[in-house]
């Protein structure tokens, strides 16, 4: 209001730095010096068995299909929503396209394809209802995850096994050293992390996490984006469950089990908000990278699976304690 | 206090448990209240002496006196924001006044803490918006929290209802006290939210705007069964922006207007003019308006023809009616009304937020289909939203974001350029004097002032045609005001037509080039700058067309 204050304003002004990268900057430099720690810790405690590289390859290769939904769900969470079924849609797309490939003798290109185009349509349908119909998107992705997972029992029984060969070899191509859904992860993270940085179209969504009114008022449409970014959760989610068939030539119709609470944990803990507006890609993969070492060391350490998901809630609860701790000050 | 000594053991020992309970209604301090109700007859029932309170730094009511007598019907109005709320809610126990006396009922200086308290003192408000459970049935409505229970605290359901009927049949209104509530008109729930207020035994009742949303033959309704309160001695305080009902149920009416008291008068020595007359008239704003009468403006940009909500004929008497307007390049129009009367509906349904029943909308003579405000926007229409942060700003994002959010199709076709949105914001911060440390502070951190001048920053670098703007100036310092009054008629003649919805006269009437009032969904009088005063303007909004123009 000040003269002096405008004339100070306008030096700041003049060394612009990125906005979007500074305000997440120290959430996700925090989160990777802690993984640095893990790393260095679990070295230490297991010197023979986790610093090889076999086990980071196998830690890569875990992450990988969490990975891949995890910008989905971020995408997601940004826009302010999140979706429960992609647990259910995960298994739904492998048994979909195992059935096709084996059962129904489709070539394996097309029954990818079909089984893709299933998710993203599964995808649209969940953001129908909550968009369109206005669902409130706990109660609709939990209804729709009850309807991909009994589609996948009633479709593959308990599932579909010896897949052929020519489908399998997908997810288990190995190329430089690094299995092929490290690959496709890091093709996904780096092509929506530039889309959600860069474009225009795709910052659409920090506004309508951040206040959705505001945003319609801005002319921005706001129904519309919310089912792509449903319809890009299906179809992430979908491609997932594929590559998971494809890596162990079995449709199983109990996969994913879980995964809603691993990826919607790794994505709060990389920084993405219950509220929305909040988050990057870098932040989802991040997250994921720490809850896949946690893992990784409980395997290591032959504890019991079951504590995994014991763990991972934990975590998920101090992740979001801690943002309401940091946020009251 | 006197607790009889005799009582049996176990009878004691079920008024201890049921004092612990949470629901326990039982209170001493009613009994008392009765028994001094004698001594104090010949005193008023309420007397409110240089009532005094603050708002972070707004200076909201300025040494009040009220005083209302049993079997009274005392008449509160004023401009909104005159301190009619405030004060009713000092009186409810909302909040505690800063300076003043509260006498009620013979008991002398009396701190009303809560809610609660006001209750059980005998002091009951129906307020405008209804505080009712629209699941629950009329009786659990009337005594929501209060439902006759047994010594182990279970709702005596025979009781609960015949208590309800009585008090449903003594209001006239042959309803079953079982029906639930959101079987019931708004009307009907209107006058369960009375019969709640009944059911406490009130003293004093006091009344929000009970008429808004109530048909002639209810409001019949509503009058009998005040006129029966006051043989009953009640003591009744009735705010009303409408004007022709004070003078036909009131026997007193208070005028208050920017937090003081203009006198209190006998309705039959006052008439509506001479009140009108009482709660306007303020020193003006200077709206930055060349001097003289205004000259024609440019070729009409917005026309509005007909415009109405879908549910007009339901007895719903809010909605829009048959609206028509024009707003022609280079001029301020001004809609002026009392809250409630459609200003912020009407705006709505401009700019294809609300879904219109009927109405054509022309933008430079062209007609537009506009069903969102993206079409809106692509038409060449702004709107600047009443509620900034509801509605307008990304309260967690940048200054420079913020500015951006409406025009992200220019910064690049399909990427974004940083660059290009931060030289634009810079040059808005400038042109504007937006005072913020960083083009990348949250728009949280700047003051309501500088928050509107970032929203106003958004819509101008659109270039509108038309810009809405709703309560511009709603919460900034004087400052401001004045910097948001002078970018509007700098956008004016830049060859903009600007639409400026306000509550506060003053600042109507120094930037308007032309005022249409409404009242209750429509346009109910229109008045060019020279010849607008607030006194017209308040005629316009509280009383028929036909009772504002005579005289």
């Amino acid at each position: 209001m000040s003269v002096t204050s405008m004339d100070q304003s306008a030096t700041l002004l003049l060394k612009p730095r990125r906005p979007a990268k500074s305000l997440f900057f120290s959430r996700e430099m925090a989160l990777m010096a802690l993984i640095v720690f893990q790393v260095i810790v679990f070295s230490i405690l297991f010197p023979i068995s986790f610093p090889t590289f076999a086990n980071f390859a196998a830690i890569a290769r875990n992450l990988a299909l969490d990975g891949i939904m995890a910008t989905g769900m971020m995408l997601m969470m940004i826009g302010g929503c999140f979706d429960l079924s992609i647990g259910g849609m995960f298994s739904m797309a492998g048994v979909i396209t195992g059935w096709l490939m084996k059962e129904a003798g489709l070539p394996v290109p097309l029954a990818v394809v079909i089984g893709l185009a299933v998710a993203a349509f599964g995808g649209w349908m969940n953001g129908l209802i909550v968009a369109k119909v206005k669902v409130n998107a706990l109660i609709a992705t939990l209804g729709t995850m009850g309807i991909f997972r009994g589609l996948s029992v009633l479709l593959g029984g308990p599932g579909i096994s010896f897949l052929p060969p020519s489908f399998s070899r997908l997810g288990q191509a190995v190329f430089l050293g690094i299995q092929s859904p490290v690959w496709l992860m890091s093709l996904v993270v780096l092509l929506f992390q530039y889309l959600m940085a860069r474009t225009r179209f795709f910052r659409q969504y920090y506004y309508i996490g951040s206040n959705q009114r505001a945003a319609y008022l801005s002319g921005i449409n706001v129904p519309r984006m919310q089912m792509l970014a449903f319809t890009l959760m299906g179809l992430l989610a979908g491609l997932s469950g594929i590559v998971f068939a494809s890596r162990i030539a079995t449709s199983v119709s109990i996969a994913g089990d879980g995964a809603e609470l691993r990826v919607i944990t790794a994505v709060i803990l990389g920084g993405a908000s219950l509220t929305g507006g909040k988050g990057t890609i870098w932040g989802a993969i991040i997250g994921v990278a720490f809850i896949a070492l946690i893992n990784n060391v409980l395997i290591i350490s032959a504890v019991s699976t079951y504590w995994q998901s014991i763990i991972i809630g934990i975590v998920l609860v101090l992740a979001v304690a801690m943002d309401a701790l940091l946020n009251r000050q | 206090m006197k607790r009889s000594n005799i009582a049996s053991w176990s009878r004691l020992g079920v008024k201890l448990f049921r004092s612990l309970l949470p629901w326990s209604g039982a209170d001493s301090r009613t009994l008392e209240s009765n028994q001094n109700d004698w001594k104090a007859a010949s005193s008023p029932l309420l007397e409110m002496k240089e009532i005094h309170k603050h708002f972070a730094g707004v200076h909201a009511l300025k040494g009040v006196k009220l005083e209302v007598h049993r079997g009274e019907v005392h008449a509160l109005v004023g401009e909104n924001g005159a301190g009619k709320s405030t004060l009713m809610h000092i009186l409810a126990g909302v909040y505690p006044p800063d300076g003043g006396v509260v006498s009620f009922n013979g008991h002398r200086d009396i701190v009303i803490e809560n809610e609660r308290q006001a209750e059980r003192i005998g002091i009951a408000i129906v307020y405008q918006e209804r505080s009712l459970f629209s699941s629950l049935s009329v009786a659990e409505n009337i005594y929501a929290a209060r439902q006759p229970v047994n010594r182990w605290g279970v709702i005596d359901r025979s009781r609960l209802l015949a208590q309800a009927k009585r008090i449903l049949d003594s209001l006239g209104l042959a309803l079953d006290p079982k029906t639930p509530l959101h079987e019931l008109s708004p009307a009907r729930q209107q006058m369960i939210e009375i019969a709640k207020a009944l059911s406490l035994n009130a003293k004093l009742l006091i009344f929000d705007e009970p008429t808004a949303a109530l048909t002639e033959s209810e409001t019949s309704v509503l009058f009998g069964l005040i006129h029966q309160l006051k043989n009953q001695q009640v003591g009744i305080i009735y705010i009303s922006h409408r004007l022709q009902e004070i003078f036909h149920v009131a026997d007193r009416v208070s005028v208050l207007k920017d937090g003081e008291l203009q006198g209190t008068f006998p309705v039959s020595e006052t008439s509506p003019e001479a009140l009108v007359a009482r709660m306007v008239g303020r020193e003006l704003l200077d709206g930055g308006r060349p001097q003289g009468p205004v000259p024609d403006c440019g070729p009409f940009v917005l026309e509005v023809f007909h415009l109405s909500d879908r549910y007009t004929d339901e007895g719903f008497r809010w909605g829009l009616k048959d609206i028509s307007f024009q707003v022609g390049a280079g001029e301020i129009l001004a809609l002026a009304g009392l809250a409630g009367a459609g200003r912020t509906e009407l705006a709505l349904s401009i700019f294809g937020v609300r879904p219109r029943g009927a109405g054509e909308i022309r933008v430079h003579g062209k007609s537009r289909s506009i069903r969102s405000p993206k079409d809106a926007i692509a038409a060449g229409l702004g709107y600047l939203p009443e509620d900034r942060k509801e509605a307008g700003l990304f309260l967690e994002m940048s200054v420079a974001n913020n500015i951006a959010a409406a025009r992200l199709g220019d910064f690049g076709s399909w990427w974004i350029n940083d660059q290009k949105v931060n030289a634009l914001a810079l040059d808005c911060i400038k042109r504007l004097r937006i005072a913020t440390p960083s083009l990348r502070q949250p728009v949280q951190h700047l003051s309501g002032g500088n928050q509107q001048k970032v929203l106003l920053s958004r819509w101008l670098l659109l270039n509108p045609t038309v810009l809405i703007v709703d309560e511009p100036t709603q919460g900034i310092d004087v400052g401001a005001k004045v910097e948001v009054h002078t970018l509007l008629r700098q956008l004016a003649r830049g060859g903009a037509a600007v639409i400026v919805i306000s509550s506060e006269l003053p600042e109507v009437l120094a930037i308007a080039d032309r005022i249409l009032v409404m009242r209750e969904g429509r346009i109910n009088g229109e008045l060019k700058h020279e010849e607008a005063t607030e006194e017209k303007i308040m005629r316009f909004a509280t009383m028929t067309r036909e009772g504002a123009l005579c005289q």
